[in-house]
């Protein structure tokens, strides 16, 4: 063989590693930085609305990672206190069960003040949780499962008030997907309002990896975001892949399942909102309530409404768990 | 035995791929009983590392075969090699064409 063959084959040799080799270093980085952000600090407790509440610890199903929430019990018109109708609360990624970016505390006193006791708590590697990896709902799915098993068996916060009759499951954004995922296989969830979910989350990591400025990298460009993402599979475990409802979501039939969403939606376009509908309705059982937000911006539904969101998802839940005993 | 040689390093490519894999996962699994936080750096540092000196070695062979080709056919698998190297970006690049 030649020099100048060899002088090409090596260079190509060169260029091939060197490039790849930066493609993997980069994409693993993004994948590192994906997986966990530092959690927020939860700053004001139900405390700070009026309500009486219990601090609780419990685990999640099948890795029995300790999960710290809130257990509020329901409010009577007669201002006895009730958990005889529970709702498991989730709160969005990259929150905590305050998620003051949603407003979360403010919906779980409006719903407690209606007679709904409520079950917040931090997901896995949010709020006061341990850290865990980020997965978007494929392993956060195990704290709902937890929060429910917790609910059913766990030591009961406050004995005098007995335990729940029923159990419904409330998520915005990353939490609603979660909700829908774990209501998907666990029967015993027996109504779900879904604020804001994606279908699959992939389209959505894929699109905000490309926004995403990562340091000291800056602005990252999209062809690293399908190796990023194999990349936390393959270095963390999480497989994002994983995260979507929309697979899921008709197996919730013939339970209730109240679908919101707002127009003005652009991190989880209204066009997740219309997929999932579109399979949720698919069932001849199928019970779906819809409510699409004029003008509402992602996870803005509530604060935008205010006390209507309140009376529809209270209407939704009288409705889908029966009055309260 | 011209073209053992030269597809010595696509062979040694795939093997170090899969040690570097496999120690990966050895490291999360014994730095997840230390908490995520120590997993998440224990398994950047192994793996970044790894990659580096997997290239170290990847370029000593390759090198090596370079010199010792002296076939068309050892020359194409030298290509080929290049190619399989490159492939993960060039998959990337097919699903994400520049605008």
């Amino acid at each position: 063989m030649g020099m100048t063959w060899r002088r090409t084959i090596a260079g190509l040799m060169i260029l091939a590693g060197l490039l790849t080799l930066g493609y993997v270093g980069i994409s693993s980085y993004i994948a590192e930085q994906l997986v966990y952000e530092t959690p927020k600090p939860i700053v004001r407790t139900p405390a700070s609305l009026g309500l009486r509440f219990a601090s609780v610890t419990f685990p999640s199903r099948d890795d029995h990672i300790n999960l710290q929430g809130w257990f509020i019990p329901g409010v009577l018109p007669d201002g006895r206190l009730t958990v005889d109708r529970m709702i498991v609360a989730v709160h969005g990624t990259r929150q905590n069960r305050e998620s003051p970016g949603d407003h979360l505390l403010e919906l779980t006193a409006a719903l407690a003040r209606h007679g709904l006791g409520v079950l917040s708590f931090d997901m896995r590697g949010m709020g006061e949780s341990p850290p865990a990896p980020l997965s978007m709902g494929a392993l956060e799915q195990r704290d709902v499962l937890g929060a429910v098993d917790f609910l059913r068996r766990g030591t009961a916060p406050m004995p005098e008030l007995g335990r729940p009759r029923i159990i419904g499951g409330l998520g915005i954004s990353m939490g609603a997907a979660t909700v829908l995922l774990a209501a998907s296989q666990e029967p015993a969830i027996a109504a779900v309002v879904s604020d804001s979910a994606y279908a699959e989350v992939v389209p959505i990591l894929e699109r905000e990896i490309a926004k995403r400025s990562v340091a000291p990298i800056g602005r990252v460009p999209g062809v690293f975001a399908p190796s990023a993402l194999v990349m936390a599979r393959l270095l963390y475990g999480v497989d994002f892949f994983a995260a979507r409802p929309v697979a899921t979501v008709a197996r919730i039939a013939p339970r209730p399942l109240f679908l919101i969403h707002g127009t003005a939606d652009d991190y989880v376009p209204i066009s997740n909102f219309l997929e999932l509908n579109a399979v949720a309705t698919s069932g001849q059982d199928a019970h779906v309530t819809t409510w699409i937000v004029p003008n509402a911006r992602h996870a803005q539904a509530f604060k935008k409404t205010g006390a209507e969101y309140v009376t529809r998802v209270v209407a939704f839940f009288d409705a889908a768990l029966g009055a309260a005993g | 035995m011209r073209i053992l040689r030269a597809a010595q390093p696509i062979l040694v490519l795939v093997v170090l791929v899969a040690l570097l894999v496999g120690l990966t996962i050895i490291a999360r699994l014994i730095s997840g009983h230390a908490g995520f936080l120590v997993e998440r750096q224990v398994v950047l540092v192994v793996w970044l590392s790894g990659l580096v000196i997997a290239g170290a070695v990847f370029a000593t062979l390759v090198g090596r075969s370079i010199r010792r080709a002296d076939s068309p056919s050892s020359r194409w698998l030298l290509v080929a090699t290049a190619l399989v190297l490159t492939s993960p970006l060039a998959l990337s690049l097919l699903q994400h064409p520049s605008p």
